[in-house]
């Protein structure tokens, strides 16, 4: 039994790593936190939903059409608010971000309605397979192989590539990459359309199996919060590590303390944690 | 003696916002006397509420700079605190106000000590984990009602002890003398010695440093006043509505909205808050129920969200902001204006 859950706690910590990469690269180049995160999860989500829904294909066909919803509304909001917020103080900064949760949040309740949507049908939906006494969902295990998946494109992408020295050059130093003949302001956007697809992937992955509702982001974007404060801001390597403790913690803390307290217990985690060690696992101190 | 001379004294304002300020009060105290309308009355003794709120998040948040996203959890224990008083020992009003201004306050304390070790975006994020810890908390707690809320105990009215009153004019005063009292406060706080910390603080934390100040004390205190707003509002709520649930005074969504409410009017100005709830309280509560009542729900707060990115990103000051640069321009003071 323990150990059928701490497998879903695991699996369930892929999915929430890929959702706060794109967190941690957006706070890594650039120094504001995005708590529009959530939404763009949200995002993600209905766009596979309808994806399914109307073309009515394999929910897995929504991930390329999620990704690049995704990447589209990271590169907008960034051209037409973040940039803007960039000049101002921290509390315009954060209070900006919170004004376009509030704003995509209550767009998706003016479109869909306060409703709970969830998939039917699909390959990974619905079914599931033995392995020893663990009881594994496929569409838990498929959105957590193809997380890994992404998680070390986006790594490789990042690590081993041109464009992807440029970005992290970017954030080490913004006015020195400049200098080197890198555009920080197209850097900056990618980073955001970056963080826009991870999430807008994770969104797409979720409805295998998660409810869609428009109120979701929220909770996803304490999740990522958590998730990257764990890790230390601006960490790749510790937002993945994170993602998998909070997952344990999510399902193991829930199963002891009861369902309705699983997220109180992740926001505890990250009190904790900000309070005690806020450089985080793989952080640096600021 | 001295800061009760601080308090009162208006002189260093620009002559317009004497005007201003004076009008302001004429009209909160004129206001039941020429609106007979039921829910315009309410709407007033809501914007009196957020203004009880917003001068109180003001001090941490406009003048500390100090991104505090948990101001609904203070109102949230008070209220709490005077109902529970009312409910289990028939507490009269003024004593359970009291307890519950003690608990908020107490809990700004402990949570000013542990938090304020933080900066910046870290602090923030705590704020709001903490608030979600409570409203967990609060929606599973059976004692105080969960999920359904409680319901104060009813009274004869007009009863001054419970505060319980037939007609809202009572309640309008009530609030209005709440507000006052605010006003004063602020007027108070911002040219005290911890208003002026907490200004260097916002300027420049190292700098402040430097200079002497203790910054971790300053902005506990400063924490734990907010906390004192924070209650005094929220038991002003509960016995105004009468019934509290976690949804409406223990809720993320309050804190924020009290936040973007004195962004919008200009935070770390003395009037943000006042024009904030002056412009989003009507709005909510006319645009909510002339859209909810045609079902598209959900358009005020794109509305409110939209103001806020545009302000966010064009001027962070706010409509304060706005309207000092129109006095500095037309050239009628003496450089400044100093009512900051």
């Amino acid at each position: 039994m323990i150990l059928n859950i701490i497998v879903n706690g695991l699996l369930m910590g892929f999915v929430f790593a890929l959702v706060a990469l794109g967190l941690a690269i957006i706070f890594g180049v650039m120094e504001i936190v995005n708590f529009a995160h959530g939404e763009f999860l949200m995002v993600g989500m209905y766009a596979a939903y309808l994806t399914a829904t109307i073309l009515p294909v394999d929910p897995l066909l929504g991930l390329p059409v999620a990704a690049l919803i995704g990447f589209l509304l990271g590169i907008a909001s960034y051209y037409l608010l973040i940039r803007y917020l960039l000049r101002g103080p921290m509390l315009a900064q954060l209070l900006g971000t919170f004004a376009l949760m509030i704003f995509l949040r209550y767009l998706a309740m003016f479109i869909f309605g306060t409703d709970y949507c969830m998939l039917n049908e699909g390959i990974l939906i619905g079914k599931s397979c033995k392995l020893g006494s663990c009881i594994l969902p496929y569409g838990k295990l498929g959105a957590a192989g193809l997380s890994v998946i992404s998680f070390s494109i986006i790594y490789v992408i990042l690590h081993h590539t041109k464009f992807g020295s440029a970005l992290r050059a970017t954030a080490l130093d913004t006015e020195a990459a400049s200098i080197m003949g890198i555009n920080t302001e197209r850097m900056r956007a990618i980073a955001w359309g970056l963080g826009g697809l991870t999430v807008g992937l994770a969104g797409a992955l979720l409805t295998n199996f998660y409810y869609i509702y428009p109120t979701v982001g929220l909770l996803f974007t304490m999740i990522a919060f958590t998730t990257v404060a764990l890790g230390g801001f601006g960490s790749i390597e510790g937002s993945f590590v994170g993602g998998l403790i909070i997952g344990l913690v999510e399902t193991v803390g829930g199963y002891y303390a009861g369902p309705e307290w699983k997220f109180a217990l992740i926001y505890f985690a990250y009190f904790l944690i900000v309070v005690f060690r806020p450089q985080g696992l793989f952080g640096w101190s600021r | 003696m001295k800061a009760l001379k601080k308090a009162l004294s208006f002189r260093d304002f620009h002559i317009s916002e004497r005007i201003g300020l004076f009008l302001f009060i004429v009209i909160c105290l004129a206001f039941p006397w020429i609106v007979k309308e039921s829910f315009a009355r309410s709407v007033m003794i809501d914007f009196l509420i957020f203004c009880l709120y917003g001068i109180g998040w003001n001090m941490i948040g406009g003048y500390g700079g100090q991104v505090a996203l948990g101001q609904s959890k203070n109102v949230g224990m008070s209220a709490y605190t005077v109902a529970m008083l009312m409910i289990l020992w028939d507490v009269p009003w003024c004593l359970g106000a009291a307890a519950g201004i003690i608990v908020a306050t107490t809990e700004s304390f402990v949570l000013g000590y542990v938090l304020f070790r933080l900066k910046g975006h870290y602090f923030a994020i705590a704020t709001i984990a903490v608030q979600l810890i409570w409203q967990q908390i609060f929606i599973n707690w059976d004692w105080v009602g969960g999920n359904r809320g409680l319901e104060l105990p009813i009274k004869e009215t007009p009863n001054f002890i419970y505060m319980q009153f037939e007609s809202e004019v009572y309640y309008h005063y009530l609030a209005l003398s709440l507000v006052i009292l605010a006003i004063l406060s602020m007027n108070w706080f911002r040219k005290s010695k911890l208003g002026y910390q907490l200004r260097a603080i916002k300027a420049n934390e190292d700098a402040a440093e430097s200079l002497g100040i203790n910054i971790y004390w300053a902005k506990v205190t400063t924490y734990c006043i907010t906390g004192i707003f924070a209650g005094l509002g929220g038991a002003f709520f509960a016995v105004y509505y009468m019934y509290i649930d976690p949804y409406s005074v223990m809720h993320l969504e309050l804190s924020i909205l009290i936040a973007l409410m004195t962004m919008i009017g200009g935070a770390g100005s003395m009037w943000g808050p006042i024009l904030g709830a002056m412009i989003l309280i009507p709005l909510d509560r006319y645009l909510g129920s002339w859209l909810g009542a045609s079902g598209f729900v959900g358009l005020d707060f794109m509305l409110y969200a939209i103001i806020v990115m545009v302000i966010a990103a064009c001027e962070p000051r706010g409509i304060w902001g706005i309207i000092e640069r129109a006095l500095i321009k037309r050239g009628n003071t003496n450089g400044s204006i100093r009512s900051i």
